[in-house]
Order: structure tokens, then C-alpha cells, then sequence
């Protein structure tokens, strides 16, 4: 077997271990590669800062799960702080049922950390099954839709929910969607194209390319795709002077470089062995 | 004390508990072993209950049972009849009945999907390829929309198959391949940036909130 057939089969392992190396060693050495912030990233932040303090609601949508974390979760404790730092009051709910108890670890986490009051500054509606329904229903009355939060208070006992009653009293909804029901399949079609409610998203980065078209149409106000949006936005936020707090995703984003440059070697290394072997025969 | 309750009040436990069960996913890298398996099966087993138990008390609970036996309000019995009609399937007699809250499922939701995907994926989309005034304000947007116009026309070439593709329409479709190809390729490099981003996850998880060996 010369040097060609043997690259090309290298053990499985090996190729774990190599990757393993490589995105542990920057979380030890920082390299701090992330210096561009993009323009979809910039416009979520900017649609926030837009929102008017002490006023109307934030909305935000938690349609992800524990396996979507990582990239997901860190947009959603930035967009909190970016919130609260504003006193911007929000509105939490959720589509997908093992999203309740995230949401409930980021408000109990990120609250606090601005003096934040539960039904003052802020309420967390909970999940309904029935997606479409329950958006669609939300247009003509939250109230109605939601009679309770997720502590089964009635909604017209919290002091945020005071004089909000449908989409015309929400300046922003943000969906943070990993797949379906989401921000694609959901709040576009059924909110965005129906209500003309004004809406950010943050998605998982496998699907970012799906969500682009979105943006250019104008459906979608700004976008955050994958970890790499989600340490867009603890960037700006913490440029704009909003947070002292860790950066998981900035912190991830060395590794995240480094092993996208280590598949680049493996995918050469792979292909140069295919086609010297092929030469061969 | 329950001993579930006991085990709460032991420092970082759920922390050992998340590693530990991290480490036995893991070791599928090597092959399937019992280890995996344990961590395979539980997950599926605490993902049920966590669901049953967030059904009843958002849903069952304030839209069901609380109206009906503390509110009076009889109408939502017709909607529990709908639903339980779905587990008539298991009786052959009368699997005739799943039938009528199916037919009431797709009814709403094909004329509540049908004018609302039209609107947001075809019109709207359409609309955003167009060579709109707006694109004219700089070199920049002239340049992506032209690029953006051509992908979408020589795109949607490409599936035309009511015709053979030769001479013109072929190049046109061959052009609309590579704009294909940029597309799966776009796709596949954010997939591999997910799954990278997966693993960056649990190794924080393991590094910080376990050993502690990084800030």
C-alpha cells in the first residue's frame, strides 16, 4: 500500500481525535479570529435598538430544543440582555415543548442580572400545542390565546401585558427556530405574510441557507445564523456597552475556525488521494 | 427525603450527571456498547415524560379539564370527542370514526396553508427576484440583484422538462446548474458548521462547567 492508498484510509479515529484536537486548543489559546460583524446581524440589532424603552414589547419565540443549545441558546441570552440593558420589556413563548424549560433557564439567569421583575419587565407565556392555530390566534387576541402565562397567572394580572392585545402591539417578533415549526414554516407564512408583523429570526446554521431568500425579500428583518450570529450579536452587544457577561459563542468561534480549516485539509488530503490512486490503477 | 430530592441538594450532580452521560454518547465514535445504549434510552425515556407532563399542565389542564369542571363550560367536549376519536383506530369496529377529526385537521389546515405559503413563498419570493427600482442605489445592489435575477431565471430552467434540453435552453440550464451547485455547497459548508458547533457545545460543557479547566 504506497503513501496515497494509506491517506486515504486513514482510521475513523484518528480523524475524531485530530478534530477534538483542534477545537480544544483555542479554547486554551484564543486567537480571537471574529472581527466582521454582517450586515443581517447589524439589522436584528439595529430593529431592537429601534424599539422604544419602557413601551411595547419584544417577543421572542424559543422553537428550538436542547440538541440545537450550542448555537442557538447563546442568541437567546444576547438578545435578553440586549432587551433588558434597553429596559425593553419582553414577551417569551414557546413552539416546541422542550423549548419551556430554556426559556425558563434564560429569563431565571439574564433577569436578575439587570434587577428585572417576573410580570413587570417581563412575562413568559409558555406553550400551547397547534402552532399554526396558536399564531394565527395571537393576530386577533393574545389574551385569548393565552389566557394564562406559564405560571397560570391570567395574563391581565402582569403589568407587561397591560395594553397589549394582538401583532399591532408587538414593535418586533423574533423566532429562534430550529427547523419545524419555526420561523420558515410558521411565522413567516402565517404571521410576517399575514399581519405584516415586523420579525427577526435566529437559525441553526444548517438552515441559514434556507433563511436567506427571506432576508432579501424583505420578509425578514434581520438574521443570525448559527453560532456564528449568535456571537455576532454578544459582540455588538458588547461593544455597545449593554454586558460584561461571558461569550460562549465569541469564545467557540477560534475552534469553529480552526476545525473548519482542519475539514478543509481532510477534504484536499481525501480528494489528492482519490484521484493519485485513481491515476495509479 | 425522597432520595431523587437528597440528590438535588449535592453540588454540580446534575453537572456530573450531563458529563457523564456526555462521555456515553460519545463512545459510539468507538462502536454501539451497553454504555451508549443506557444514555440512548433515557434520553428517550426523559424526553416522554418531560412532554406528557408540559401536555397536561399547558394544555389538558387550562383548556380542558379546568373549563369543563370548574368552569361549566360544556362546548369543550365536542373538541375532546374530535380527539378522542383518533384512538379509534385501535378497535377495528369503529376506525371508521378517525375519519372525521383527520378530515377536520386537513380541511382547516389546507385552507388556512394554501393563500398563506402562496403569499409568503411564491408571491412575496417572486417580488424579491425582481429587478426592483431600490436595486439601482449602489454598484453593490445592482451587481447582487442582477446575479440574484439571472440565478432564479436559469434556475427555474433547469427544471423545465417539458421540453428537450438542447441549443440555447440547455446552456441556460447548465448555467442554472452551477447555480445549484453553489447552493448545495452553501448548504453543506452550514452543515458542517452546525455539526462543529454541536460538538464545540458539549466540549465547553465538559471543559468549563466540568473540570473547570477553562473560563
Amino acid at each position: 500500500m504506497n503513501f496515497a492508498e494509506r491517506l486515504g484510509r486513514i482510521d475513523r479515529r484518528i480523524v475524531f481525535a485530530f478534530i477534538a484536537v483542534v477545537v480544544i486548543v483555542p479554547f486554551f489559546l484564543p486567537l480571537s479570529i471574529l472581527s466582521r460583524v454582517s450586515p443581517e446581524a447589524q439589522r436584528l440589532f439595529d430593529a431592537v435598538e429601534d424599539i422604544r424603552p419602557n413601551d411595547k414589547p419584544l417577543l421572542i419565540s424559543i422553537d428550538f430544543d436542547p440538541q440545537s443549545m450550542p448555537e442557538i441558546y447563546p442568541m437567546l441570552e444576547a438578545l435578553l440582555r440586549h432587551a433588558f440593558a434597553r429596559d425593553v420589556p419582553v414577551v417569551v413563548m414557546a413552539l416546541w415543548v422542550t423549548g419551556v424549560g430554556l426559556g425558563e433557564l434564560a429569563l431565571n439567569q439574564v433577569a436578575p442580572e439587570y434587577g428585572k421583575e417576573y410580570g413587570r419587565d417581563y412575562a413568559f407565556l409558555g406553550w400551547k400545542p397547534g402552532f399554526a392555530a396558536v399564531v394565527l390566534g395571537m393576530g386577533r387576541s393574545i389574551p385569548e390565546t393565552y389566557p394564562t402565562d406559564q405560571y397560570d397567572t391570567p395574563l391581565d394580572e402582569l403589568p407587561v401585558m397591560q395594553g397589549v392585545r394582538n401583532y399591532d402591539d408587538i414593535p418586533l417578533a423574533i423566532s429562534l427556530s430550529a427547523g419545524d415549526p419555526g420561523v420558515m414554516t410558521v411565522w413567516i407564512p402565517y404571521v410576517q405574510a399575514r399581519f405584516g408583523q415586523d420579525l427577526g429570526a435566529g437559525v441553526t446554521a444548517v438552515s441559514a441557507a434556507d433563511a436567506y431568500p427571506f432576508l432579501q425579500s424583505g420578509q425578514l428583518t434581520g438574521l443570525l445564523a448559527g453560532m456564528k450570529g449568535a456571537a455576532e450579536y454578544e459582540f455588538l452587544i458588547a461593544e455597545a456597552g449593554y454586558t460584561e457577561a461571558a461569550t460562549p459563542a465569541i469564545q467557540a468561534m477560534d475552534s469553529q475556525s480552526m476545525a473548519h480549516l482542519a475539514i478543509i485539509l481532510l477534504i484536499v488530503l481525501g480528494n489528492a488521494s482519490f484521484i493519485l490512486t485513481r491515476k495509479r490503477k | 427525603m425522597h432520595v431523587l430530592e437528597l440528590l438535588t441538594t449535592v453540588p454540580g450532580i446534575w453537572v456530573w450527571v450531563g458529563a457523564l452521560l456526555t462521555l456515553a454518547i460519545f463512545s459510539f465514535l468507538f462502536g454501539d456498547n451497553p454504555l451508549y445504549k443506557v444514555a440512548e434510552h433515557l434520553y428517550v425515556g426523559v424526553s416522554v415524560g418531560y412532554m406528557i407532563t408540559i401536555y397536561y399542565w399547558n394544555f389538558f389542564k387550562p383548556d380542558l379539564i379546568d373549563p369543563l369542571f370548574r368552569g361549566g363550560q360544556f362546548i369543550v367536549i365536542i373538541p375532546a370527542l374530535l380527539g378522542l376519536c383518533y384512538f379509534a383506530i385501535f378497535i377495528q369496529k369503529l376506525s371508521w370514526a378517525v375519519r372525521i377529526p383527520m378530515g377536520f385537521v386537513l380541511g382547516w389546515g389546507a385552507g388556512v396553508a394554501v393563500p398563506a405559503m402562496l403569499q409568503s413563498y411564491i408571491i412575496r419570493q417572486i417580488q424579491g427576484s425582481l429587478l426592483a427600482p431600490e436595486m439601482l442605489a449602489s454598484w453593490d445592489t445592482i451587481v447582487w440583484g442582477i446575479v440574484s435575477f439571472l440565478g432564479v431565471i436559469t434556475t427555474v430552467v433547469y427544471f423545465f422538462f417539458s421540453r428537450e434540453q438542447k441549443g440555447a435552453l440547455k446552456v441556460v440550464a447548465n448555467i442554472g446548474i452551477i447555480y445549484i451547485m453553489v447552493g448545495f455547497g452553501a448548504s453543506f459548508g452550514y452543515t458542517v458548521m452546525a455539526r462543529v458547533s454541536l460538538l464545540i457545545g458539549r466540549l465547553q460543557f465538559l471543559l468549563r462547567d466540568w473540570l473547570g479547566v477553562i473560563s
